[in-house]
């Protein structure tokens, strides 16, 4: 969870931080641009590029939510890729670390899914400014309570691969 | 970066000195108060001339890319909901989880109400992990045509369906 905050975070100032540098790109190249006519095909072409780049970056750190995704987006890929082993590898191993490591991962997992939902269904421009503050400091709440549940039984208990294959043995 | 363009731009200038006269001609500057930009967003814009939210629901046909799209979502909060109620049953709980499988085997719920349980756990699990490898598969750019997205979505659902049969009847 620290995790993610810190990443959130870091990305974010880094965004703050490249959107000065953008703006004033832009500002740049587009007086540039004023300057141009047709015979200059190869100036207008590369200065036509600098410009649209600029413009999306710039753009792209206005629309979202953090500026730079790229490195969380990453992340994510590896932990659900991660997922894809720990999951069935848990209730076929039934062993103490791999029942931590899936609690750990499922709930990383679901944290950055669910936050993907609250972002798109909870808009500011339909509830106002304070609820999708609210929601989203709700979900930390949920998914920090359900991690530290999670590793609970996982310590107090019999794990989480085991209680399921228990379960599933019940019509025997 | 600044340097780079200071020189394009003062080479843009010498260059075109002369096709710049072309465009002279005499201009009157008045000054007036400055009126900043109407800032609206995306949603905003829309919302204002009454457009509809894209995709527009209402009008498409279910299609099956939509449709196991939106079910990839589903599954997983459903998921989510499964992993939070454990949770919160092994804090709240005061038996040992085996008294409690216990007792539904007691219950004598009969196979068929069984099966519907362990289908319903395994369902939405086997849903979101077949269909999680054809997400990750498009994000590494691979069976993102057309042809390729209708078949991976039918054979994911076929082996959805039999592999949570099977285990639900395991
Ligand atoms: C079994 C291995 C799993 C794999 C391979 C997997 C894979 C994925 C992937 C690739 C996505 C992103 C979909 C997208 O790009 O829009 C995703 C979303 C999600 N997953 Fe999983 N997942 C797995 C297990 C789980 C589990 C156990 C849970 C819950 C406890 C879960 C909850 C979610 C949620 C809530 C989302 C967000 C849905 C959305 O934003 O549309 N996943 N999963």
């Amino acid at each position: 969870m620290a995790l993610s905050l810190m990443l959130r975070n870091g990305t974010k100032l880094r965004g703050i931080a490249g959107l000065q540098k953008c703006t004033f790109n832009v500002q740049k190249t587009q007086n540039f641009t004023q300057f141009l006519n047709q015979d200059n095909y190869k100036t207008l072409s590369l200065v036509n590029k600098c410009k649209t780049q600029f413009i999306n970056v710039a753009q792209q750190s206005k629309r979202n939510m953090s500026a730079d995704h790229g490195k969380l987006w990453t992340l994510e890929k590896i932990v659900s890729l991660a997922l894809l082993g720990i999951v069935p590898a848990t209730f076929l191993f039934c062993n103490p670390l791999l029942d931590d490591l899936f609690a750990l991962a499922t709930v990383i997992h679901f944290h950055w899914g669910l936050e993907a939902c609250v972002i798109d269904y909870i808009r500011p421009i339909i509830v106002g400014p304070v609820l999708p503050k609210i929601a989203l400091l709700l979900l930390y709440v949920i998914s920090a309570t359900t991690l530290g549940g999670l590793l609970y039984f996982n310590h107090t208990q019999i794990g989480i691969g085991r209680a399921f294959r228990q379960f599933w043995c019940i019509s025997e | 970066m600044a340097l780079l363009l200071r020189l394009t731009g003062n080479q843009l200038l010498r260059h075109q000195s002369k096709t710049l006269c072309k465009f002279v001609r005499p201009v009157t500057l008045k000054p007036s108060q400055y009126v900043p930009p109407v800032q609206m967003g995306h949603d905003e814009r829309n919302m204002k001339l009454g457009r509809p939210q894209s995709p527009h629901l209402t009008i498409y046909k279910p299609q099956l890319t939509a449709m196991l799209s939106i079910s990839h979502r589903a599954t997983g909060i459903v998921l989510a909901g499964y992993a939070v109620m454990f949770s919160l049953a092994a804090v709240w709980l005061e038996c040992p989880i085996e008294y409690y499988i216990e007792q539904i085997r007691c219950a004598e719920l009969g196979p068929a109400c069984i099966f519907g349980i362990k289908f319903t756990l395994a369902f939405p699990l086997l849903y979101h992990f077949w269909n999680g490898i054809r997400h990750l598969l498009w994000d590494t750019g691979r069976f993102l045509t057309i042809k390729e997205v209708y078949l991976t979505g039918w054979t994911m659902l076929a082996v959805t369906i039999a592999s949570a049969i099977v285990l639900s009847g395991y």
